[in-house]
């Protein structure tokens, strides 16, 4: 009884107690505050960086053999077919990726010749050519309707179906307002992104299809909605096995806004039939996109499934090792690719929590001291006690309890300023920033208007219970000092 | 000497009323109606600078139960080392100390902690109380120790009301929840006296309790202190210079280079 007695009553004594009381509410606080905020910039960069990034993405080696021995299929009707079946998936669309060339200017890319002999060859740009679907059979089955519509002068969308482009990240860079300071110019119609612009009615000549060019390669070549704009690209031609030229007249239909830098610069989209005839017809397809109902509850587990099946059916290349399916080398989650980014945030948020964690141990060495002055402090009374009949093991265990009466009292009122700090973190900065006359969180900087803040129970425990382990091997030295005191030298002193 | 009651430490039992019986340590072989304590062959030493300076030479010493013995001796004696050997806070180089038929010194730490509490109360001359306790929390330390958590809770109220009892006795009723630094010297002695008594001991140290006081106040603390002694029939070893409060005691005890003569 006396040790809680006691140890209580050193504590309230003893204003240096909330010294130590403070550095532990502050020290658990703040690293609950800043753990909650880089969970939140995790998350939202995760967010941000996914875009409309389907959640898995299929890319078949399609020069290896399948299962059967033959080729792994050009076409993506059986890949397709095969990720449809499966109830967890919402949509899924086919899209093919190559590269192209363009002259600066844009306005006409070298020839076949040209780009083979011409010495300043440097002024050509590279562009990743993206082929995407975005018509479905589906909007063909509404013609009347859309007929009907157009004369009234009504708007149609056609119903979203599987195959729509929904599942590409084209939609979301179409939404996304142009940047204020570049000269983008967004598509007509976002839902219709490859129509002709309207400028182009009245010009004569051969139709030619539409791409719509990355912002920042738009303002940088000064390129205006309706212009024609030449590529050339390199195919292979499998007649002679050698690669030849091709190249290609196209009109831009507008820009898009994806807010990645070398999206921005290099992509160019256009319809995936129309990039698989620019290259000759032999390539249909470089992936195939697939949007699930519920990522995060069976995103992995369809990756493998999905692995399996394909595997099965022949769309995909396969060893033939059983144990080798479902490794996610040809189907891949949208975390698979963003892995780098995604990885560095996550060690930047591990970093972060062990460095702040010193300050959680300056404030155990606070209690150190504090109870280490306090043990000097109260000699007499440790030879008191133990003339009382006080055993050294309850002399320790009294001193051992102030440990923890500041361990709970600091961490107590740390985990809930660093809760509240972390749910109101917006208010808190908006009122330091009017205070300080500084912008503390630059809002230009991020895709995020505002500081997010994930307050987490588990990692909240964790701190709490580090501070607890901290604060009271911290306390145990000076209360092991005080229990092998010698109780007749404590008593002598004066 | 006047005929007075005999009280016998009774481990079975245990010191005192509120506490529970107390479980049997050693387990002592001598009768209950022999002596007290009893001291045999104690030596101790200190080390200084590597050489060894014998502080105590074979003290033997006796003390009955309800008696009272002054120890009396010059500066340097060893009367301060021997009483601490006999309160169980220092360790004999040699000897025995047995109180009430336990060898002492051959308990554990815990064992030898519990018997301090319950069969020996002390009153030194500066009267260490606990300086942010009051008068009350003081006296009822030693019952704090004594009693687990739970037992202390269920007895709180008859225990504040026996210190409250107690010190009302020693005329400190008005000072109750004073502490030590608002009360005088000879109030602070007599909340250390109602300390050293409230586990109802079987032996009392003493040591110059009045050193540190007044004539007057001196006087009423001494005789406050052997009002309980023979009250209670506890057995008193009181460490002083002054020959007559010496006097005051059935026995005198003199001690001269470590030795009892």
């Amino acid at each position: 009884m006396y040790r809680t007695f006691l140890s209580w009553r050193y504590l309230r004594a003893r204003l240096t107690n909330l010294i130590g009381i403070v550095g532990i509410a502050v020290a658990v606080g703040a690293l609950i505050m800043i753990l909650s905020i880089m969970t939140g910039f995790l998350e939202e960069t995760k967010r941000t960086v996914r875009g409309n990034l389907a959640d898995l993405i299929v890319s078949p080696a399609q020069d290896a053999q399948t299962s059967a021995g033959g080729p792994v299929p050009r076409d993506p009707r059986i890949a397709l077919e095969v990720i449809r079946a499966d109830p967890r998936v919402v949509a899924a669309s086919a899209r093919l990726v190559w590269y192209g060339l363009l002259a600066q200017g844009g306005q006409r890319a070298g020839t076949s010749r040209d780009v083979l002999t011409d010495t300043e060859a440097g002024r050509m740009m590279g562009a990743q050519l993206v082929g995407v679907d975005v018509l479905s059979f589906e909007r063909f089955g509404y013609p009347l309707l859309e007929g009907v519509s157009r004369l009234m002068g009504w708007p149609f969308r056609a119903p979203l179906v599987q195959d729509d482009f929904d599942t590409t990240d084209l939609l979301l860079g179409l939404d996304r307002d142009p940047h204020p300071k570049r000269l983008g110019s967004p598509v007509e119609d976002p839902w219709n992104p490859f129509a002709p612009p309207r400028t182009r009615a009245d010009i004569p000549g051969p139709k030619r299809a539409s791409v719509i060019v990355g912002e920042q390669l738009f303002s940088a070549l000064r390129m205006r909605r309706g212009d024609e704009l030449e590529l050339a690209t390199v195919v292979p031609d499998p007649l002679t096995g050698r690669v030849s030229i091709s190249n290609r007249k196209f009109v831009i239909a507008g820009s898009f806004r994806s807010g990645e830098n070398a999206m921005d610069l290099e992509r160019i989209y256009l319809e995936r039939t129309e990039l698989a005839d620019f290259l000759g017809g032999g390539l249909a397809f470089s992936e195939i996109l697939v949007k699930t109902q519920d990522y995060d509850r069976h995103g992995r587990a369809l990756q493998v499934d999905l692995e399996r099946k394909l595997a099965e059916r022949g769309a995909i290349w396969w060893n033939g090792r059983e144990e080798d399916l479902g490794a996610g080398g040809q189907v891949r989650t949208w975390e698979d690719f963003r892995r780098t980014l995604l990885g560095a945030i996550e060690n930047e948020r591990v970093l972060m929590a062990i460095m702040l964690s010193l300050i959680l141990l300056v404030a155990g060495f606070t209690i150190f001291a504090i109870l280490t002055m306090m043990v000097a402090e109260k000699r007499r009374d440790i030879g008191i006690l133990a003339a009382l009949g006080a055993p050294p093991g309850g002399i320790l265990a009294t001193f051992l309890l102030i440990g923890l009466w500041d361990a709970l009292l600091g961490a107590s009122v740390g985990a809930l300023l660093g809760v509240q700090g972390a749910l109101h973190i917006d208010r808190i900065e908006q009122w330091l920033s009017g205070v300080l006359g500084v912008q503390i969180f630059n809002r230009d900087v991020y895709f995020f208007d505002r500081i997010p803040a994930v307050v987490e129970p588990g990692p909240v425990a964790l701190i709490v219970g580090g501070a607890f382990a901290i604060t009271l091997c911290c306390a145990a030295v000076p209360a092991w000092r005080a229990a092998r005191l010698d109780p007749l030298v404590a008593l002598r002193y004066e | 000497m006047s005929p007075m009651e005999t009280r016998t430490f009774d481990p079975a039992r245990g010191g005192a009323k509120h506490l529970p019986a107390q479980r049997p340590t050693t387990g002592g072989g001598q009768a209950p109606n022999g002596p007290l304590l009893v001291v045999r062959g104690v030596e101790k030493h200190f080390l200084l600078a590597g050489a060894k300076l014998p502080v105590l030479r074979g003290v033997d010493l006796d003390l009955e139960r309800g008696e009272s013995v002054a120890l009396l001796g010059s500066s340097g004696a060893g009367k301060s080392t021997l009483l601490h050997v006999l309160g169980l806070l220092e360790r004999p180089n040699a000897g025995s100390v047995r109180l009430d038929g336990r060898e002492c010194w051959a308990l554990s730490i815990q064992e030898r902690a519990r018997l301090r509490n319950r069969a020996i109360g002390f009153v030194f001359q500066f009267y260490h109380l606990l300086p942010e306790l009051t008068a009350l929390e003081n006296v009822l330390l030693p019952a704090m120790i004594a009693h687990g958590r739970l037992s202390y809770l269920r007895n709180r109220s008859n225990l504040r009301s026996l210190a409250t009892q107690s010190l009302t006795r020693f005329g400190l009723d008005r000072r109750l929840t004073h502490r030590p630094a608002q009360l005088s010297g000879g109030e602070r002695q007599r909340v250390a006296l109602a300390r050293a008594l409230f586990n109802d001991p079987a032996l009392m140290i003493a040591d110059e309790p009045t050193g540190n006081l007044d004539s007057t106040t001196g006087a009423a603390v001494l005789e406050l202190i052997f009002e309980e002694q023979r009250r209670r029939g506890l057995t008193l070893l009181l460490v002083t210079h002054d020959e007559s409060v010496a006097a005051r005691c059935a026995r005198t005890v003199h001690m001269h280079d470590g030795r009892v003569v």
